[in-house]
């Protein structure tokens, strides 16, 4: 009875460690492994070389202007298509959270889930029946005689923009519409009541308040869209270098993993420093109180 | 003088009609109580006031101001929500401060009368702590410094006691007393627990069911001289009699047909006080003297058997049935700790009452 009572409570003491560890494994083996071997190839100096014979060389001719360039798009495209996400995303999730009525709401919820059960490539390839020159837009635009020739939409920038921005837009959503969700009513009617004003409400509550899903979105939107190279390939037509577009030229095509897995890093690297300048930033306009007394 | 003055107030959800020509006047700086059972439109009264609710028709003054389409923000009202609604992401410094920061006030200033209201509500101990580190109470003052920081005309007060315990609240009740008589401020307060209502009122108002205000007055003329079976019900306790009045010159009697005949004071102006009609008695449990032994000096007197005790500690409930089967309470002070007569179940009493103390009601 006694040694039966101490498996049972063994089992339930390890219960958690059994349960972790397949994940944990996981994680070892097909995450921080393979990076640690692009750590690795990025300074190992290249084919036929012995394995301890490191050099920086890769990352030093990294630092030329193109490359820079390419990072610096990669950067800007993701940073805006964030941004307007945002805004875009802002009063979709307001709404959703806090005007619609419950009924409503779990359909609209679905229908934001909606393009997830659509294969990502038919997705992104349907834009381009919808954008091309005798796609769905010139089409109906030259028969409605707007437009006397056929609109150039596909291979640009902003064709690239559009798509990214109509791709990641429910990652936007779905963290805001969380935290926005948890708002109590009261809240910002006791905000109202003490003679804030809508938009005074709106600065120092709800923003305040959604701070977190911000953030969430931001990075959800942020990260994926500057490694992004599926869209502009297809949408873009391979004419913008991406980050994305030369990482996987790199390995895939140029076959050089060397000067990839540099560039990788490289990007990576940049990656994270634009990530903590963004929460720096939400940190420093919208202070806690606590924060502002250790000044 | 800034009286609240609410005028045919009509309000209605998603067709269901809340206020029907609703008219109350809160006379200026009393500590006005709002009773009534849940679903009576008292909140939605409280709302309407501050401004969060527009109503359908109707008007309402403050002082001799239309602020029946004032914009929330601009109301001389603040509120204390019933979940206190507290900014989370602020301290209790901040929440305080709140109403001024909007306004634009030097923080000096700021800092001095968050300061001085804090002592007032006794949390100057807590003045740079977290929402979330909070007791129950402590977010309770928290509520009303915040509301009352401003010095608005109107303090509304929606069952802001409704989640402290006991002890608590009788504490926070007496605080609330002598906070309105230092503030001099109109306090509004929405509650349906009876024993709030009578602690805190000046003046109080009884609201129904159908969201119509039954009677307004103190609170010892509510529990006294109720107006409705429904005041006497819902304000206390007490035992309902229907019966037919029998007046004439030199008697007034109530005729309960399985009890007989009680003497009662007539009535004065009361159109249906005649000879005949159909009225209510209300006896109150405390006004009645529960004895085995026959007394003298009472105006009435009912025979019936004690059929349940429930012993309250200052007081003792006798349920008592009567030949009619009709089973009314009794409430006797315990004053002695070996009382000289004890009465248990199944004991035959008598139960007498002076006729001054019913009181008889239309309906």
């Amino acid at each position: 009875m006694k040694i039966k009572e101490k498996i049972a409570q063994g089992i339930t003491y390890n219960m958690s460690f059994i349960f972790t560890t397949p994940a944990v494994l996981w994680q070892i083996l097909f995450l921080y492994i393979p990076l640690l071997l692009v750590v690795y190839a990025s300074f190992y100096r290249g084919v036929g070389a012995t394995w301890y014979d490191w050099t920086c060389e890769h990352y030093l001719s990294l630092f030329t202007r193109d490359y820079f360039m390419i990072i610096g798009r990669s950067v800007m495209v993701a940073f805006g298509v964030a941004l307007l996400c945002l805004f875009l995303a802002y009063p979709i999730a307001y709404f959703l959270a806090l005007k619609v009525g419950r009924r409503w709401k779990n359909l609209l919820l679905f229908l934001l889930t909606l393009p997830f059960w659509t294969n990502f490539l038919i997705q992104v390839y349907s834009w381009v029946f919808v954008l091309d020159h005798n796609g769905l837009i010139n089409t109906i635009l030259l028969r409605v005689g707007l437009i006397k020739e056929p609109l150039h939409m596909v291979n640009s920038t902003k064709a690239i923009f559009l798509v990214m921005v109509h791709y990641y837009l429910p990652f936007m959503i779905m963290p805001l519409y969380s935290v926005l969700e948890k708002i109590q009513k009261d809240v910002l009617e006791a905000s109202m009541d003490l003679g804030a004003t809508h938009w005074q409400t709106f600065r120092r509550i709800t923003i305040p308040l959604s701070l977190s899903g911000i953030k969430t979105g931001f990075f959800l939107v942020f990260v994926p869209a500057f490694g992004e190279f599926v869209i502009p390939s297809l949408i873009g037509g391979a004419k913008y270098m991406f980050v994305g577009s030369l990482v996987s030229h790199y390995f895939l095509v140029a076959r050089d993993s060397q000067l990839g897995s540099a560039f990788t890093l490289l990007s990576g690297f940049i990656l994270l420093l634009c990530a903590l300048t963004f929460n720096w930033v939400c940190d420093t306009l919208y202070k806690t109180s606590a924060a502002k007394r250790d000044q | 003088m800034r009286n609240i003055f609410l005028k045919n107030i009509i309000k209605s959800y998603n067709n269901d009609l809340i206020l029907d020509h609703l008219s109350l006047e809160i006379p200026s700086g009393t500590f006005f109580a709002l009773l009534g059972p849940s679903g009576s439109g008292k909140t939605t009264l409280l709302r309407l006031i501050a401004g969060l609710e527009q109503v359908d028709e109707g008007i309402i003054f403050l002082g001799d101001e239309d602020i029946t389409y004032t914009p929330i923000y601009k109301r001389r009202v603040n509120t204390v929500f019933q979940n206190y609604a507290l900014f989370p992401h602020m301290d209790v410094f901040d929440n305080v401060a709140y109403s001024l920061v909007i306004r634009g006030v030097a923080s000096e200033i700021i800092e001095e009368k968050v300061t001085k209201t804090l002592k007032t509500v006794h949390l100057e101990k807590h003045i740079y702590k977290s929402i979330n580190n909070l007791s129950g109470g402590q977010k309770q003052r928290v509520a009303l410094a915040r509301a009352i920081i401003n010095e608005p005309d109107v303090l509304l007060l929606d069952e802001p006691l409704a989640a402290l315990d006991l002890k608590l609240r009788e504490k926070m009740l007496l605080e609330l007393i002598e906070l309105q008589s230092e503030l001099k401020t109109t306090f509004v307060y929405v509650t349906h627990d009876q024993f709030e209502a009578l602690t805190v009122a000046d003046h109080m108002a009884i609201m129904n069911h159908d969201g119509e205000i039954e009677q307004v007055g103190t609170p010892k003329e509510i529990y006294e001289f109720p107006v409705s079976t429904f005041v006497a019900k819902f304000v206390g306790s007490t035992n309902i009699f229907k019966g037919k009045l029998k007046i004439a010159s030199d008697f007034c009697r109530i005729d309960f047909a399985s009890l007989g005949e009680f003497d009662v004071v007539a009535p004065k102006d009361k159109e249906w006080a005649c000879d005949g009609n159909q009225v209510y008695m209300s006896l109150r449990p405390e006004k009645i003297e529960i004895t085995k032994v026959p007394m003298a000096g009472f105006s009435n007197m009912l025979k019936g058997v004690v059929r349940s005790i429930v012993y309250h500690g200052r007081s003792t409930q006798y349920n008592v049935q009567l030949q009619n089967n009709q089973v009314i309470q009794v409430f006797e002070q315990n004053e002695e700790h070996f009382p000289q007569e004890v009465i248990d179940y199944d004991d035959q009493v008598f139960l007498y009452w002076q006729k001054e103390n019913v009181v008889l009601l239309e309906k």
